[in-house]
């Protein structure tokens, strides 16, 4: 039932107009004069928006205040508690990791040492096995 | 004599025409007015909303008002940019309170297969295929095929080109198009 035509350009403009129209049940109810003046006396603009305005200042003001004071006065004690916790951290990995760091300082001699174990194995091994065959 | 008696009796009339009032203005407009804000909105006590504030702007600000700018472009422009300030603050909310109205209004084809149904149903889906427009083309298409406005008074009342206007109203249909195929 579509009548937008969807191959061409042609638009049935017609139809759309048709159905934005307003209809007699859509009508608004009849807007006074009078009521519409006495709506702009209740609330005047200028008075209503500068009081808003001087209200919405305010209290950004006092937020921006007790926010600035407050990270004034927990900044010293987070940044102790802060720098604390990074040493007992570093403390905590760094043990367990002094004996690899010491070994990684001097690599020859535990090198050397599983060299000349895997050689005595091979060595026992090939020693023990020589009579048994000849 | 006697006819340049009655031209010189119409002179003054034509001359000097009675400057627009805001009761004027009211009366002459209030249907246009809300019926741009419901097109716009999607939504009657939105668009009742949108009524009420641009009156009441015009009311506080027909002191500044330009009588020799007509006064139907001045409200349109007002309520324009009320109906779209108020379709912001509503949002997402307003998009869906639109489709469940225009689901609602759908007529059973099975219970009512006359024209009048078709008609009706044509026209729900077209209202809210324009309703869920984005702002930037649904402005220029209620304006243009609502309001009957030519490109140069919809640039004049929203302040944007004319050519700018123009593509929107383009980009406007295809969309449309686009989006009745979807539904039909």
């Amino acid at each position: 039932m579509t009548r937008m035509r969807p191959d061409d350009d042609l638009f049935d403009e017609v139809l759309l107009r048709r159905a934005l129209r307003l209809e007699a049940s859509e009508l608004p109810p009849r807007l006074g004069v009078a009521v519409i003046a006495a709506r702009a006396e209740d609330s005047p603009l200028g008075l209503a928006t500068f009081v808003s305005s001087l209200f919405a200042g305010l209290a950004a003001a006092a937020l921006l205040a007790v926010g600035a004071v407050t990270a004034w006065s927990l900044a010293p004690s987070v940044a102790s508690d802060a720098f604390a916790a990074a040493i007992s951290l570093l403390a905590s990995i760094a043990v367990p990791l002094e004996v690899a760091v010491r070994a990684m300082q001097q690599p020859t001699i535990p090198i050397a040492a599983l060299a000349a174990f895997v050689f005595a194995v091979g060595y026992e091994y090939r020693t023990r096995k020589e009579p048994a065959n000849g | 004599m006697a006819a340049s008696v009655a031209l010189a009796s119409f002179v003054p009339a034509i001359a000097t025409p009675r400057p627009v009032t805001f009761s004027d203005a009211v009366r002459d407009h209030q249907d246009e007015v809300y019926g741009v804000a419901l097109r716009i909105t999607g939504d009657r006590e939105s668009a009742l909303d949108v009524m009420s504030s641009t009156f009441l702007k015009a009311y506080r600000a027909f002191d500044r008002y330009d009588p020799s700018r007509p006064v139907r472009f001045w409200l349109l422009r007002i309520a324009t940019n009320e109906a779209i300030s108020h379709a912001r603050r509503r949002g997402r909310e307003l998009r869906r309170r639109a489709d469940e109205h225009a689901a609602g209004v759908l007529p059973d084809p099975a219970l009512t297969p006359d024209a009048l149904s078709i008609a009706r149903e044509d026209q729900a889906r077209i209202r809210a295929a324009v309703t869920a427009l984005p702002e930037l083309y649904r402005v220029v298409i209620v304006l243009r095929y609502f309001n009957e406005l030519g490109v140069d008074e919809i640039a004049l009342v929203t302040g944007r080109p004319a050519s700018t206007v123009g593509v929107q109203l383009l980009r406007g249909r295809a969309l449309l198009r686009r989006a009745l195929e979807g539904t039909g």
